[in-house]
């Protein structure tokens, strides 16, 4: 039993190399699956360059693997059980435990010689990481590994498929722990990579690529196409994993904890405007509202999460306190980071906000604020109706407190008033009150102001600021220095000298700003635009009006800017800004693609194939219309010969592209090309020809069946073609010539 | 002997259809008899994978799930054009070379060619399938009724009697070329055999599905007897002419009989170099064969005397064997079955006439009791049972060889 293979116009690869190929891309298989979760913040940095650093030696060096202990491979499945258990039980997060026992069986399959079932394993299994990196981080980088780990999987699967039939049962049987199967004492890269170019063949290769941009092209198909249901499911990660703000933007902020935010200039947020015209020169992205102070620390008080925020609520629209504006709503689509905060960036006060998927949240009309029940794991997108952007937050509730409060005589007891400080620390905000505002009685407006100017001038901005050592509150120290100061420092001293001055005041933290990328139109809001800033409340407007002492690098012209202008000004057309364009273009129709916007493609492709055939139609008509005028146009001499000329033209060229495109076609096609590569079967098809020029004879027969065999046949069958030509060359002049009428035309025909 | 050379066929058998869109979608809704596609294990799990990956897309909604469940369709999509590619153009042919002798090894080639222009086809396989013929034409016309159990048995005792086997294609058939596939296998027994490729199948590309397509190929050959061994007692020979009997057969002591083309080995003797020049081509002599002792050989298939199927197979190996040998000594002149007519042995097409004629010999109801003329002078061997399984062989009156 047994095969003799036929006559090779390229080599093949042994079933060894085969082995090889299978061996390099189930390694490249597992580097891509580890560099999907390598960015992950899931505490598995460690193995994971262990795993990687495993994986590369061994497709190096395949023969190390005969040294890995006997004892590992019969200890490795209870330890990865027991490390499984162990994790889950100590750590409580299941997924976080499923993907290091992931990372784990991967560096185990990559540290012994693999059968047809543990390649398969290492598939599965590294699907299952580039997925889970893929629905964790929601990133563009997603679509590329995905892409490659697709690519690798094939051609693994395609080796194998092909080294099955090659291998003999022997082969097949799995390695003993210590010893070297053949194909890894001869592995060698170079042998490898040279076997492959002989063996590949540029038009196969030139195929596959163009089938593989076919199963991308198939995908993004079925992707559009896939009907989609609206279930209303929390995602189901999420309750296998715990995760906390990468930024920092909790319910307490410590001095510095916003500073450290600005390091990191990763993009923290992208915003989708539908009317440019709305978007201010600077704009304040709000996210929390810190209302209480103690020992340097500014904190959400437990009075403001019960009665600021209304009932937690699950689903997908959030109403916000804004009333219905007239004319065309404006459409502001946020795209939110994993790992930045729970609390939504806004604008302002809003109409309504609607998730992109259901979330448990709670809203706090009155603070333009909206809480998401959990940190969220991936990318958040919502949509907000409208935004109240002044500088300004109408606070009624408050404002009537405020003011009862007043006519008590309470105002001191509220607790946006109230200070926990000493009477020295009292005593010296006393005293920069007094110097910032020259001892008069001012506006909140007015008071603002001053005091901002005042900060400035004394403190320089800085991203490294120092608090002088000694006693008393901190803020209160470093107001009194000269030090440099970052922006929590200058908010906070803001709301300790209003709440000084008998102001209500309170922290927000935020972002401030952000650039308009020119690619995609949106604005980019990066982890270094973090920004902290104060609120003081104006009576007389019965609302909050912004306090910010750094708010003094743009000119009130400047500060006016909206549309166009604002956005020119921010505009921001760099690389960095083109590759955020890709994560955008990633997230408006990737990852935000649903119900409506697949009836809105639907609807796109409906209009452009209408368009596109009304415009075809219109061509065709228009083309008619121009050869009735040029026909009925009166016709002379000149007009006459040119037509027949170009007749006579285009007849010709179809002429001799039927009598000589054939022939072009077979010079440029693959079988002429194929054909020329071997000069016995060129000889043989020369011979033939010769043979169809004579008188067929019975005697022929024989001589033309050696040929054909030698023309078409596979080698293996040939006699020997030397002596086939002699006979062939005295049975052509032994022949008499044929007799045709007419012209005399050679014909070979295939067997 | 000729090969039995089938004309070239492809997975739609051997007529060449032209492609059209339709065909193939109506392929899918009735594919045709005996091909089908079926999910391997890596398939099923694929299949798993998806049906996962859908059902938590859906739950959640989450259009990373929803591009992981569309590249995987993707995938299975381009599996299946590709397999469909890779057995397109690929057409195949079987030759039995015979003889065929029962206990023998045999080795059927399958010709397999790729008529496609650029595209080569990877990692096919055939299923070769070896059954005797004489239980189907038997059982031809005739209705069983039979409890399942019987049945069942029927059927196993049918595949007991198969011989099958999965020969790979194991390297790549480029474009345009053509492969040879070999499959050896041992015929149990004689009479007519049909070898037959019941299907060709590949797990190309990715091994997601098995896809098989059933063929018609197949070729009959007549499986001889099995060679048996014989003790056998010298005799008397019949009484010697003078002169000897001159056989038209090659030998090299009569006279000359014809001219045949040089075969390394010939003695440069008999080369005929005249004859050579003229035609061009190295010419040597053949001269007829001279024998003067002779042997006839008349086979009694009688059913009453031949009740015992291993017996009678035994008779019948017997009788192939002794021919073979006295052939070869050039001692056997003639032979015959039962009443049919004496075929004398001259060439060795003769002999293979004969062992074609014992592949298909059956116990017979009636035979003639008298004796042919067979022996014509000659002695003329028959048979006789030997006890409750042996065979003898008898000249004269005298036992001169038991099987």
């Amino acid at each position: 039993m047994g095969l003799i293979p036929p006559a090779p116009r390229r080599p093949h690869l042994a079933a060894e190399e085969l082995q090889h190929l299978k061996w390099l891309l189930g390694g490249l298989l597992t580097l891509i699956s580890l560099g999907a979760v390598f960015y992950l913040d899931l505490e598995a940095l460690m193995l994971t360059g262990v795993a990687a650093l495993c994986t590369l030696a061994a497709m190096v060096r395949p023969r190390l693997l005969a040294r890995v202990p006997r004892l590992l491979h019969t200890l490795a499945f209870p330890l990865v059980t027991a490390f499984f258990i162990g994790d889950v039980w100590l750590r409580s997060e299941v997924l976080p435990a499923m993907v290091r026992l992931c990372i784990l069986l991967l560096l185990y399959r990559n540290i012994t010689y693999r059968q047809r079932r543990d390649e398969l394993q290492l598939i599965v299994l590294g699907l299952f990481l580039v997925m889970v990196a893929g629905v964790l981080s929601v990133s563009p980088t997603f679509a590329v590994q995905l892409l490659a780990f697709a690519a690798c999987a094939l051609g693994l699967l395609l080796a194998i498929t092909l080294a099955e039939l090659q291998l003999t049962p022997a082969a097949r049987a799995p390695v003993p722990p210590g010893e070297t199967p053949m194909w890894a004492r001869r592995a060698e890269f170079g042998h490898l990579i040279r076997r492959m170019r002989a063996v590949l063949d540029w038009r196969i290769a030139a195929l596959g690529a163009v089938l593989f941009a076919g199963v991308v092209g198939m995908s993004a198909l079925l992707f559009l196409s896939i009907p989609r249901f609206q279930l209303e499911n929390s995602m189901f990660l999420e309750r296998f994993i715990e995760k906390k703000a990468k930024t920092g933007f909790s319910e307490t902020i410590r001095f510095g904890d916003v500073t450290e935010i600005q390091q990191d200039t990763s993009v923290a947020l992208s915003v989708d405007v539908s009317n440019v015209r709305r978007i201010p020169a600077s704009p304040y992205w709000r996210m929390l509202v810190l209302d209480s102070y103690q020992n340097g620390v500014f904190r959400a008080s437990a009075e403001q999460r019960r009665n600021e925020f209304d009932p937690e609520r699950a689903g997908t629209i959030a109403p916000g306190g804004l009333r219905p504006r007239r004319g065309e709503a404006t459409y502001w689509t946020f795209y939110l980071e994993a790992g930045v905060s729970r609390f939504l960036p806004l604008a302002g006060a809003f109409q309504t906000l609607t998730f992109q998927e259901a979330q448990h949240f709670r809203v706090a009309p009155r603070l333009a604020m909206v809480a998401l029940r959990e940190e969220p794991v991936t990318m958040v997108a919502y949509r907000v109706e409208d935004f109240e952007m002044g500088q300004a937050l109408p606070d009624t509730r408050f404002a009537n407190r405020w003011s009862a409060r007043g006519e008590q005589g309470t105002r001191a007891a509220e607790p946006l008033v109230r200070l926990a400080l000493s009477d020295a620390d009292q005593a010296a905000l006393g005293e920069v009150i007094v110097e910032a505002t020259g001892g008069a009685k001012v506006v909140p407006a007015d008071f603002v102001r001053r005091v901002g100017e005042w900060l400035r001038q004394r403190h320089p901005y800085s991203l490294k600021p120092s608090i002088p050592a000694g006693d008393g509150d901190p803020l209160v120290r470093w107001l009194r220095s000269r030090e440099s100061g970052h922006c929590e420092l200058f908010a906070g001293s803001m709301v300790l000298l209003a709440r000084s001055a008998g102001l209500p005041a309170r922290v927000v933290t935020g972002f401030r700003g952000g650039s308009w990328n020119g690619y995609s139109n949106n604005f980019t809001i990066r982890n270094s635009d973090a920004h902290g800033w104060a609120e003081v409340f104006d009576e007389t407007a019965g609302a909050w009006i912004r306090a910010d002492p750094l708010d003094s690098g743009l000119s009130e012209a400047a500060q006016n800017l909206h549309g166009e202008a604002a956005v020119a000004s921010r505009l921001d057309r760099s690389w960095k800004a083109r590759v955020d364009s890709l994560r955008v273009f990633w997230y408006r129709r990737i990852v935000s693609f649903d119900q409506r916007a697949q009836a809105e493609t639907l609807r796109g492709v409906k209009d452009a194939t209408r368009s596109v055939t009304q415009e075809l139609r219109a061509r065709i008509g228009s083309l008619f219309e121009r050869a009735k005028t040029w026909l009925v146009a009166p016709w002379d001499l000149r007009r006459a010969f040119g037509s027949a000329a170009a007749m006579v033209g285009a007849g010709l060229t179809t002429w001799w592209l039927i009598v000589r495109g054939p022939a072009l076609w077979r010079r440029l096609s693959f079988r002429r090309g194929a054909g020329r590569e071997d000069p016995v079967r060129r000889e043989a098809g020369r011979w033939l020809g010769r043979l169809a020029e004579t008188e067929p004879e019975p005697d022929h027969a024989g001589v033309r069946q050696e040929l054909q065999r030698l023309r078409f046949g596979p080698r293996a069958s040939w006699t020997e073609p030397e002596a086939v030509f002699r006979r062939a060359r005295k049975t052509c002049r032994a022949a008499r010539p044929r007799q045709r009428p007419g012209r005399r035309r050679t014909t070979i025909t295939r067997p | 002997m000729n090969l039995h050379e089938a004309a070239w066929e492809g997975p739609r058998g051997r007529r060449r259809r032209r492609f059209s869109w339709s065909g193939l979608v109506w392929s899918f809704v009735y594919p045709e008899r005996g091909h089908r596609t079926v999910p391997t294990a890596p398939g099923l799990v694929l299949i798993f994978l998806a049906l996962g990956i859908g059902t938590a897309a859906y739950n959640s909604s989450s259009n990373i799930l929803f591009i992981t469940l569309s590249l995987l369709l993707a995938c299975l999509i381009l599996s299946g054009v590709l397999a469909w590619l890779n057995l397109r153009g690929v057409e195949w042919r079987l030759v039995l070379a015979p003889p065929l002798r029962a206990g023998q090894e045999t080795t059927v080639v399958l010709e397999v060619r790729n008529r496609k222009r650029f595209l080569p086809t990877y990692g096919l396989w055939f299923e070769f399938n070896a059954r005797s013929m004489d239980d189907a034409a038997a059982a031809t016309g005739h209705t069983l009724h039979a409890s399942g159990a019987e049945v069942r048995r029927i059927f196993s005792k049918a595949a007991a009697d198969e011989q099958r086997a999965r020969v790979p294609l194991a390297h790549r058939l480029d474009p345009e070329s053509e492969g040879r596939v070999e499959w050896t296998f041992r015929p149990a027994r004689r009479g007519r055999v049909r070898v037959e490729v019941c299907a060709v199948g590949s797990l190309f590309p990715f091994g997601f599905l098995r896809k098989e397509a059933g063929t018609a190929t197949c070729a009959d050959a007549l499986v001889w007897p099995a060679p048996v061994a014989y003790r056998s007692k010298p005799v008397a020979a019949p009484r010697r002419r003078v002169g000897g009997d001159r056989v038209a057969r090659p030998g090299t002591s009569g006279d000359l009989l014809a001219l045949r083309s040089y075969t390394p080995g010939d003695s440069h003797r008999l080369i005929h170099w005249k004859a050579s020049a003229r035609s061009g081509d190295l010419l040597v002599r053949q001269f007829s064969a001279e024998s003067a002792e002779g042997h006839a050989l008349w086979l009694r298939t009688d059913a009453a005397a031949w009740g015992r199927g291993e017996q009678f197979e035994r008779l019948i190996a017997l009788a192939g064997a002794m021919a073979e040998e006295l052939f070869r000594g050039g001692r056997l002149l003639r032979v015959a079955i039962n009443g049919e007519a004496p075929r004398p042995m001259r060439r060795a097409h003769d002999l293979e006439l004969w062992l074609n004629r014992l592949a298909t010999a059956l116990p017979e109801r009636e035979t003639p009791t008298a004796e042919p003329r067979v022996a014509n002078g000659a002695g003329t061997i028959t048979f006789a049972p030997d006890g409750k399984q042996g065979v003898v062989a008898i000249i004269g009156g005298e036992v001169t060889a038991w099987a």
